[in-house]
C-alpha cells in the first residue's frame, strides 16, 4: 500500500487537474456532454418555483401521478426552448422547477400552472378559417368530447412513411367520434389544449372504431412527440398550486458569484499566511495539500455534478478552513512529540497516528449533522450539506495521504532537518540517532 | 500551571452571563408578538420580497411605503445599493405567487357550453401560446389507421383546408404575443394580481421600472414547513452528536457534557440574533437553520480534541485526580483548539466582509457559533465533565460510607 500511495496521489491529482481545466466529455453520456461547473440559480440568475399537487376528489396525488405531472410540466417548459430547465419531484406532492436565465417569467409560470384541459372541438366548414393552430379556439364552438376519452397516443408513420400520431380512443370516445365523423366527413375538427388549438386535422373517414391516425404537416419528430404528449398528458391529473417562487436577475447572480470568489480567495490566502508563519515547513506542506484538496474537490463538483449555490460556495470556503484543521492537529501533535524527545521521523509518524482519532471523530460529527441536513433539508440546504460532506471527506483523505507522504519525503532530506523549520527550539530537536531515541523514550516515560 | 478547571465556577457564571440576556430576548419574541426578539424573514413567515430599479431616479422609502399603504399592503421598503445603482427593496405579505384557476376536476364534462369559457377567461393558457406556435397540424388529416389511404398529404384536402393552412401560415406568433400584454415585457414584470397593481401604482408615481433584481414569494405551506424542519433538524442533530460522542468515547457523560456545551452555543447564537433583531432588525432565514446545524457539527470539534486527550491521559496518568488530568489535557490542547477555530474564522470573516449580502447573516451565525463553540469546549464541556465526575464520586463515597456504618 505504502509503495502505491504516492502513485495514487499523483494520479488523482492529475485527473483532478484534467477535469478542472480540460474540456472533457462526461463519461457515459450520450450524446456527449462536456464536464462543466453547475451554478445554482442564485449565482447565474433564473427562476425557481415550487408547486404542490392538490388532492383530487379528496385523494392525494400518487407517486405515479406526481411523476406524470412532472413530465407534463417539463414538456410544457421545453416548449419555451430554455436551456437546461430542471423539473424535479420533491417529497410526496411537490414539483420543483428551476429555469436558469429566463426572462419571460409571467408566461412560464402561467404555462406551468395551467391545469391543462384537452378538448376535441367541432369545426364547422364555415368557421374553419378561424381555427388556427397556436391560436385560441373561438369560444362558441362545441366540444365533441374531452381529453379523458383518449386512451393513448403514440408516434407512428403512415403507409407512405410520413410522420404521424396514432391515437386510440376509449369505447365512449370511439362512439362519439364515429358519430361525429359520419356526419362531418371531410370537415375539420380541432384538438384543443387549454383553449389553444394544437392541431386541426381533416376527417378522412366515417368510421374509425377508436383507432385514428393523424398525419400531414409534421415537419419534425419533435412536433409529433409534442402532439403525443398533449394527447396523452394534456390534462394534469391533479391541479397544482404555486407555493413558493423566486427569481434572481443574472446581474445579481453574477454579483454574488464575484463577491463569493473574492471573499473565498481572501479567506484562503489568510489561512495560507497563517499556516506558513505559524508552522513553517509543515505549513508549506499544508498549503500544498490545501491546493491539492481544492483541485480535487472542485473536480468532484464538476464530475458528479454538484450544483454550486451561494450557500454551496460558502460551504466550500468553510471546508477549506476546516480542511487545515486536520493538518493543525497533526503538526501540533508532532511538535509535542518532538519536544518529548522523539526523533523527527518518529515524531511525525506519532503525530499522524495520535491525531487521527480526534480528526476522525470531529469530522464525523460534521458529517453527521451535514447528512441530517442533506436528508431532511430543503433544496438550498441540501446543496450546502452535500458540498460540506464532500469537503470533509476529501479533507480527511488529503490529510492522511498527501500531507503525510509529503512530510515523510521532506524529513528525509538533509536540508529539512532544522529545528526552526518545525517551530521548536534547537535543544528540543532530535534527528534520528539511537541514543536520542532511547533518551526520548526514557524522558517520555519519566514525564508520565 | 494555569488552573482552568479549578476556576470553573467563574466560567459557569460567565456562560450564564452571556446566555441569559440572549434567552430573555428569545423569550421576548412570543411575548411581544414578534415586535421584539427574533425577527423572522419571509422564509418563516411567508411573504413577498421584490427588489426593483426605477429608470428615472430612486424614490425615498417613505414614498414607496405610502404607495404600499394605499395598496393596502403592510411591510417595509428599503434602499439597497449595488455598484452605482440604487434599488428599492420591498418586503410585504405574500402577494407574488401566481394564481392558477382552480379546476381540480380531472374529468371534464362534454357539454358544448364548456368549449370555451370556464378555465379560459382567466386562464393563463393564453399567455403560454407563443411556444405553441410551432405546433403541427396546420393542415393535418385524420385517417382511420386500418384503412389504406395513400399519402394523406395536405394538398389533398378539400376546400376549407387551404384557407385554414393559409391563415396559419401568415405567421401565427406575432398575432399571439399581443394578447397577454400589448407592450414588450422582457424583464418579467407582473401583469396580473396584486403585485401587478403595486407595480402600476409605483410606475404611475415614480416612472417605469427597468430592472427586477430579485423577486421571491413564499407561501404559508413552505414557511410552516421550515419552522417544523428547523426544530426537527436541531433535535436530530443533537441526538446524532450525543449518540456519536457516547459511542466513540464509550462514556455517556462525555456525550452529555458535549451536548450541554452545544446547546450553550446554540443559545448564544440565537440569543445574539434575538438581540440584533430587536436592535437592528436583523432577520433569520432558511440559511440560518443551516448555519445552526453546521455550528452543531463544528462546536464539538474542539470538545472532541480535549476529550480525546483526556481519554489518553487517563490511561497514562492513572491514579491522578480526574480534575488534574482534565486540566492538563486542556492546557495541552488549547493551542490547537484556538488555531483550528482561528483558520475557520479567518475564512468566515472574509466571507462576512467581502461576500454576498444574502449570506451575511448566515456567515455571522457561524462565526458567533464557532467562537462560542471554542469557548464552551474549553471552559464548559471539560469543566462539566469534572463536576459530573466529582458528583458521582461523592455520591459513591457517601453510599460506600453508608454501607460501612450500617
Amino acid at each position: 500500500m505504502r509503495r502505491f500511495l504516492p502513485l495514487v496521489i499523483i494520479a488523482v491529482g492529475l485527473a483532478a487537474i484534467a477535469i478542472d481545466f480540460a474540456p472533457l466529455d462526461r463519461p457515459f453520456s450520450d450524446p456527449a456532454v462536456k464536464i462543466d461547473t453547475r451554478l445554482g440559480l442564485d449565482l447565474q440568475g433564473g427562476l425557481r418555483g415550487e408547486y404542490r399537487a392538490l388532492p383530487a376528489n379528496g385523494v392525494g396525488v400518487s407517486t405515479d401521478g406526481l411523476a406524470n405531472i412532472r413530465t407534463i410540466i417539463e414538456n410544457r417548459i421545453n416548449q419555451f426552448g430554455v436551456a437546461e430547465p430542471i423539473v424535479q419531484t420533491q417529497g410526496s406532492d411537490r414539483i420543483v422547477v428551476e429555469i436558469p436565465g429566463v426572462t419571460n417569467e409571467q408566461e412560464v409560470r402561467a404555462l406551468i400552472g395551467s391545469t391543462g384541459r384537452l378538448d376535441f372541438v367541432e369545426v364547422p366548414p364555415a368557421r374553419a378559417s378561424s381555427v388556427v393552430p397556436g391560436q385560441p379556439i373561438p369560444a362558441d364552438l362545441a366540444v365533441i368530447f374531452s381529453g379523458d376519452k383518449v386512451k393513448s397516443a403514440a408516434p407512428g408513420f403512415t403507409d407512405a412513411g410520413l410522420r404521424a400520431v396514432n391515437l386510440t380512443l376509449t369505447d365512449e370516445g370511439a362512439r362519439l367520434f364515429d358519430q361525429y365523423a359520419a356526419a362531418h366527413y371531410g370537415e375539420q375538427f380541432a384538438i384543443v389544449l387549454d383553449n389553444i388549438v394544437e392541431s386541426a386535422p381533416v376527417i378522412r373517414a366515417t368510421r374509425f372504431g377508436g383507432q385514428a391516425q393523424i398525419s400531414g404537416s409534421f415537419t419534425s419528430q419533435a412536433e409529433v412527440n409534442q402532439l403525443v404528449t398533449v394527447l396523452n398528458y394534456g390534462a394534469l391529473p391533479n391541479a397544482i398550486e404555486e407555493v413558493s417562487f423566486s427569481k434572481i436577475s443574472p446581474t445579481l447572480g453574477l454579483n454574488f458569484l464575484q463577491q463569493s470568489l473574492l471573499a473565498g480567495a481572501i479567506g484562503i490566502a489568510l489561512v495560507f499566511v497563517f499556516m506558513l508563519l505559524h508552522y513553517r515547513l509543515p505549513g508549506v506542506v499544508a498549503c500544498i495539500a490545501l491546493i491539492y484538496y481544492a483541485l480535487v474537490v472542485y473536480a468532484i463538483f464538476r464530475l458528479v455534478p454538484v450544483t454550486l449555490t451561494l450557500a454551496g460556495v460558502a460551504a466550500f470556503v468553510l471546508s477549506v478552513g476546516m480542511a487545515v484543521d486536520a493538518n493543525i492537529l497533526i503538526f501540533e501533535r508532532t511538535k509535542e512529540e518532538l519536544r518529548s524527545g522523539k526523533t523527527l521521523v518518529s515524531a511525525i509518524e506519532a503525530g499522524f497516528n495520535r491525531a487521527w482519532n480526534s480528526i476522525f471523530d470531529s469530522n464525523m460529527s460534521s458529517i453527521i449533522t451535514a447528512s441530517i441536513l442533506f436528508y431532511f433539508g430543503s433544496a438550498t440546504i441540501r446543496g450546502f450539506a452535500l458540498v460540506l460532506i464532500i469537503g470533509v471527506l476529501m479533507s480527511m483523505f488529503t490529510a492522511v495521504t498527501l500531507s503525510r507522504q509529503m512530510l515523510r519525503l521532506v524529513v528525509h532530506q538533509p536540508w529539512a532537518r532544522k529545528a526552526a523549520y518545525y517551530g521548536v527550539a534547537e535543544d528540543e530537536f532530535t534527528v534520528a540517532t539511537p541514543i536520542a531515541r532511547a533518551r526520548g523514550a526514557r524522558e517520555a516515560s519519566a514525564r508520565v | 500551571m494555569f488552573d482552568i478547571i479549578g476556576k470553573r465556577r467563574w466560567f459557569y457564571a460567565f456562560s450564564l452571563l452571556i446566555t441569559i440576556p440572549g434567552l430573555i430576548f428569545i423569550l421576548l419574541t412570543p411575548l411581544s408578538g414578534g415586535k421584539a426578539g427574533l425577527q423572522f424573514s419571509i422564509d418563516f413567515t411567508g411573504g413577498t420580497v421584490w427588489e426593483i430599479h426605477f429608470k428615472d431616479g430612486t424614490p425615498t422609502t417613505a414614498q414607496v411605503q405610502e404607495i404600499m399603504a394605499e395598496q393596502g399592503l403592510p411591510g417595509v421598503a428599503a434602499i439597497t445599493t449595488a455598484g452605482d445603482r440604487d434599488y428599492v427593496l420591498i418586503r410585504t405579505i405574500q402577494i407574488g405567487l401566481a394564481e392558477f384557476p382552480a379546476t381540480p376536476s380531472p374529468l371534464p364534462s362534454i357539454t358544448p357550453a364548456a368549449s370555451g369559457s370556464p378555465g379560459a377567461s382567466g386562464s393563463p393558457g393564453a399567455s403560454g401560446t407563443p411556444g405553441a406556435s410551432g405546433t403541427p397540424g396546420a393542415s393535418a388529416s385524420a385517417t382511420p389507421a386500418p384503412s389504406a389511404t395513400p399519402s394523406p398529404t395536405p394538398s389533398a384536402s378539400p376546400s376549407p383546408q387551404p384557407s385554414a393552412s393559409a391563415s396559419a401560415g401568415v405567421s401565427p406568433s406575432p398575432s399571439v404575443a399581443p394578447s397577454p400584454s400589448p407592450t414588450a415585457n422582457p424583464i418579467g414584470l407582473p401583469t396580473e394580481g396584486r403585485l401587478a397593481d403595486l407595480r402600476f401604482a409605483l410606475e404611475d408615481a415614480f416612472g417605469p421600472i427597468d430592472e427586477v433584481r430579485q423577486e421571491a414569494s413564499i407561501g404559508p405551506i413552505i414557511s410552516a414547513e421550515l419552522a417544523q424542519q428547523a426544530v426537527l433538524l436541531f433535535v436530530l442533530g443533537s441526538i446524532g452528536i450525543l449518540g456519536w460522542m457516547t459511542f466513540r468515547f464509550a462514556d455517556f457523560r462525555m456525550g452529555m457534557t458535549a451536548l450541554v456545551a452545544l446547546v450553550h452555543d446554540i443559545i448564544v447564537v440565537v440569543g445574539v440574533f434575538a438581540i440584533l433583531g430587536t436592535v437592528s432588525g436583523l432577520q433569520i432565514d432558511a440559511l440560518f437553520v443551516t448555519a445552526m446545524l453546521t455550528v452543531i457539527g463544528f462546536s464539538v470539534h474542539d470538545t472532541i480534541v480535549v476529550f480525546d486527550r483526556v481519554r489518553e491521559n487517563r490511561i497514562r496518568h492513572a491514579g491522578e485526580p480526574f480534575a488534574a488530568i482534565v486540566n492538563h489535557s486542556l492546557l495541552q490542547t488549547v493551542g490547537r483548539s484556538l488555531n483550528t477555530s482561528l483558520t475557520t474564522i479567518m475564512v468566515l470573516t472574509a466571507l462576512l466582509l467581502f461576500g454576498a449580502d444574502s449570506i451575511r447573516s448566515f456567515v455571522l451565525a457561524m462565526v458567533i457559533g464557532i467562537i462560542s463553540g471554542t469557548y464552551s469546549s474549553i471552559f464548559n464541556a471539560s469543566a462539566l465533565l469534572v463536576t459530573w465526575h466529582e458528583w458521582s464520586e461523592e455520591r459513591r463515597q457517601r453510599e460506600f460510607a453508608a454501607v460501612r456504618t450500617r
